[in-house]
């Protein structure tokens, strides 16, 4: 494993001391540098029941918390514009459009009352349309609804997923076409909405859509051996390589892949950490994030409390830090580098090529749960 | 012993009326981070060292004994070397559920034994081999480097008490000079495995020890702790859901002993028994003669009754296990035994329950925000 991380650092340009680092690289993982205008945005919770989507800047500083009527998961941010889209956890019933300077609320999406949103949503490049993951519970099938942002947000197509349990979703680099990934699992809101009733056949898949009509383009699935890895997170580099997170729903003993890479039109291909790393995993991934070169990803892993690190390129492990109940996960604009968060209230500037974690400094951050999802916003 | 008062009636009554008074964990103040040092310091550094090295000899021992069966084969060489296999096979099941750090590297735990295997691969992979009769395989070296299914505890169980292994040996025919030799490589090899254990266990008992902001590994205390927490959480969780579920199916018409660990040697709840033994060294900071009461996770939970409800549940599931005969087989032989299998499931999930709120709640070393989230 040394190896394959000296080989890495290597690639990078990283071999040397320090001093000798790119101004950029040398950089990286210190204190926040105070030209980082960067906001960060992620549902969160206090410690009473109360839900909100929160911002901070890049010293962890909170900017704003608007009330939600229930958890959020993640954040949709629509490109050029104020406008950021926080759908409920699954079984979800409210989405809420807000200003990503105030949180202001600027619209409201409701769900049909036979689909229940699962938590992630995503815009078109040009941001007309939003891109809702949902469940239609009594087909047991996943749905994709879009969303006209320019006619009030109105709900005017429905697309088939392609599975069930559809959960985070994604625009390929093209920005015609979405992925998604099916996590497999039927819920259904009569037994609580979060129940998996299905997990002896659940069947997952990630599947790529046209987003202008809804057809299928590409889909892949785990051997079958592996039919209880629920595929739910993932995220796509520039070049349209897919990372993907995986939940298993079997036994803890049971030695499975929790991370797969793919190039569509190709099988998933199963990644291991080394199996220290890989047994601390818990058989959870939370979230999935692509770094600001594309040649890092990180996988976080909440009920282990640590973040992986993996080589795009090559598919190797890299390295992993400890980050206690962190699972939120957003790209600096420095290569190898994360800001993650956590439930306990921590940040972190993660550094997956030197392998650092600086805490950061501002302690307002500390008065949140950080949900699972964390997004950067460039102003 | 299958006819005793309900089990639900000692277990909840003990906890009802000892659970008066317990303070609600949300009431606490959060537990300071040097409190969880001096527990890691002695579960890691002072109780396990030693229970590794009563390994590594067991395993030693194991291989004196099969060499010594093995240059003059008789009854009593192989009754001599079972003993020797149940000795360290009890240690090991102790030390199972302890399930980090060097136990999991490289697989180790796995090599010392396949388990659960839900496919009956080492049963397969025994059967092919005793046709073939590989030389490769009674050489302990290559043996390493060989399938996990046929180089730990159920491989020589197979050897040891399978079919009419033991009279081969005896005998020293041609299958029975081969499984000597095999044998003894399997003995050989779990020494090396127990050996490299007992050698990598301090640098990591270190790195966790030394917890703090610095280390990219285990940034506090508390979270290196978690770890321990985890341990006796899931060493119950899998007592429950693989060695008793599995063996139980889906009824007691599905129910089959096969599907139990170490079922050939009949043990498998001799297994249980010793992994309760290990578990609750992480509560209570004791563990055979090694140890200190109280200096485990127990330490962190400041409320004795509370205490004293745990490890009175605790007996009272231990001793329970320690009445029935060693092997699920032969409880399932009774005429009640599918009931007396699915009460211990009971009391097992029972404990698991108790884990999580009493230890998990007021050790605050339970599951956060985002682990307990599943989305």
């Amino acid at each position: 494993m040394a190896y394959q991380r000296r080989s890495f650092l290597k690639l990078m340009g990283v071999g040397g001391a320090f001093t000798l680092l790119p101004v950029g690289l040398a950089r990286a993982a210190t204190t926040p540098n105070p030209e980082d205008r960067a906001v960060y945005i992620s549902a969160s919770a206090g410690d009473d029941g109360d839900y909100y989507v929160s911002a901070f800047n890049a010293s962890g500083k909170i900017l704003f918390e608007q009330t939600l009527p229930g958890r959020g998961h993640d954040i949709g941010l629509r490109p050029n514009h104020v406008d950021v889209a926080a759908v409920e956890r699954r079984p979800g019933l409210y989405g809420l459009i807000l200003d990503r300077h105030t949180g202001d609320v600027r619209a409201k999406l409701h769900c049909p009352e036979d689909r229940r949103f699962y938590g992630h949503a995503i815009y078109s490049n040009d941001g007309r349309y939003l891109y809702i993951t949902e469940n239609d519970f009594d087909h047991a099938r996943g749905v994709v609804s879009v969303w006209d942002a320019k006619d009030g947000y109105r709900r005017v197509a429905e697309f088939d997923s392609f599975g069930t349990g559809p959960h985070e979703l994604h625009l390929m680099p093209d920005g015609e076409h979405l992925v998604i990934a099916n996590g497999g699992l039927h819920t259904h809101p009569d037994q609580d909405g979060r129940t998996p009733l299905n997990i002896s056949s659940m069947e997952p898949n990630l599947s790529i859509i046209d987003r202008s009509n809804g057809k299928l383009v590409h889909q892949a699935a785990l051997k079958h051996d592996w039919h209880k890895l629920s595929i739910r997170h993932l995220d796509v580099s520039a070049n349209g390589t897919i990372a993907a997170g995986f939940q298993y729903q079997g036994d803890l003993t049971d030695q499975v892949p929790l991370v797969g890479i793919w190039q569509p039109g190709s099988d998933i291909r199963p990644l291991e950490a080394p199996d220290t790393v890989q047994y601390r995993m818990r058989q959870y991934c939370g979230s999935v994030r692509f770094d600001a070169s594309g040649q890092v990803f990180g996988i976080s892993c909440p009920r282990g409390g640590l973040v992986t690190f993996w080589d795009a390129q090559t598919n190797d492990f890299l390295t992993h830090i400890a980050a206690p109940d962190g699972c939120g996960l957003a790209a600096t604009d420095r290569a190898g580098e994360f800001v993650g968060t956590s439930g306990l209230g921590n940040g972190w500037r993660m550094d997956a090529i030197r392998r650092k974690r600086v805490e950061l400094p501002d302690d307002s951050l500390k008065s949140q749960h950080w949900d699972n999802h964390l997004r950067r916003i460039i102003t | 012993m299958f006819c005793k008062p309900s089990w639900r009636t000692l277990l909840l009554s003990t906890t009802t009326v000892l659970a008066v008074g317990v303070i609600s964990p949300d009431a606490r103040a959060d537990i300071p981070d040097e409190n969880y040092q001096p527990v890691l310091a002695h579960l890691l550094g002072t109780v396990m060292p030693p229970k590794l090295d009563d390994f590594h000899a067991a395993t030693e021992n194991l291989t004196s004994e099969f060499k010594d069966f093995c240059s003059d084969p008789d009854k009593s060489g192989l009754e001599g070397t079972q003993a020797a296999f149940h000795a360290a096979m009890d240690i090991w099941q102790e030390i199972q559920p302890w399930h980090m750090g060097p136990l999991v590297a490289n697989g180790r735990d796995q090599h010392i034994e396949y388990w659960p295997d839900k496919h009956g691969t080492a049963a397969r992979q025994f059967r092919k081999l005793m046709f073939d009769k590989p030389a490769a395989y009674t050489d302990p070296e290559k043996l390493s480097g060989a399938s996990a299914a046929l180089q730990g505890f159920p491989a020589l169980e197979e050897v040891l008490f399978a079919d009419d292994h033991g009279d081969q040996m005896v005998a020293a025919d041609e299958d029975g000079v081969f499984l000597c030799q095999y044998g003894t490589a399997i003995a050989t090899n779990l020494g090396t495995l127990s050996g490299e254990l007992q050698a990598e266990w301090p640098e990591f008992a270190t790195a966790v020890e030394n917890a703090g902001p610095d280390s990219m590994d285990y940034p506090t205390a508390k979270f290196a702790a978690t770890d321990l927490y985890r341990a006796l959480h899931e060493g119950l969780l899998i007592i429950s859901s693989q060695k008793l579920a599995r063996p139980l199916g889906d009824g007691a018409e599905d129910a089959s002993a096969g599907r139990a660990e170490s079922p050939i040697s009949e043990r498998s709840l001799r297994n249980i028994e010793h992994n309760l033994i290990g578990l609750f060294a992480i509560y209570d900071g004791t563990w055979g003669d090694v140890g200190e009461e109280g200096k485990g996770l127990a330490a962190l939970i400041d409320n004795s009754l509370l205490d004293r409800s745990f490890k009175l549940n605790w007996q009272t599931v231990g001793d329970t296990v320690a009445e029935l005969p060693p092997s699920v087989a032969e409880v399932l032989e009774q005429p009640n035994g599918y009931t007396v299998l699915t009460d211990l499931k009971g009391q097992i999930d029972f404990l698991t329950t108790l884990v999580e709120n009493d230890v998990g709640g007021n050790t605050q070393l339970g599951g956060g925000f985002n682990a307990l989230d599943g989305d």
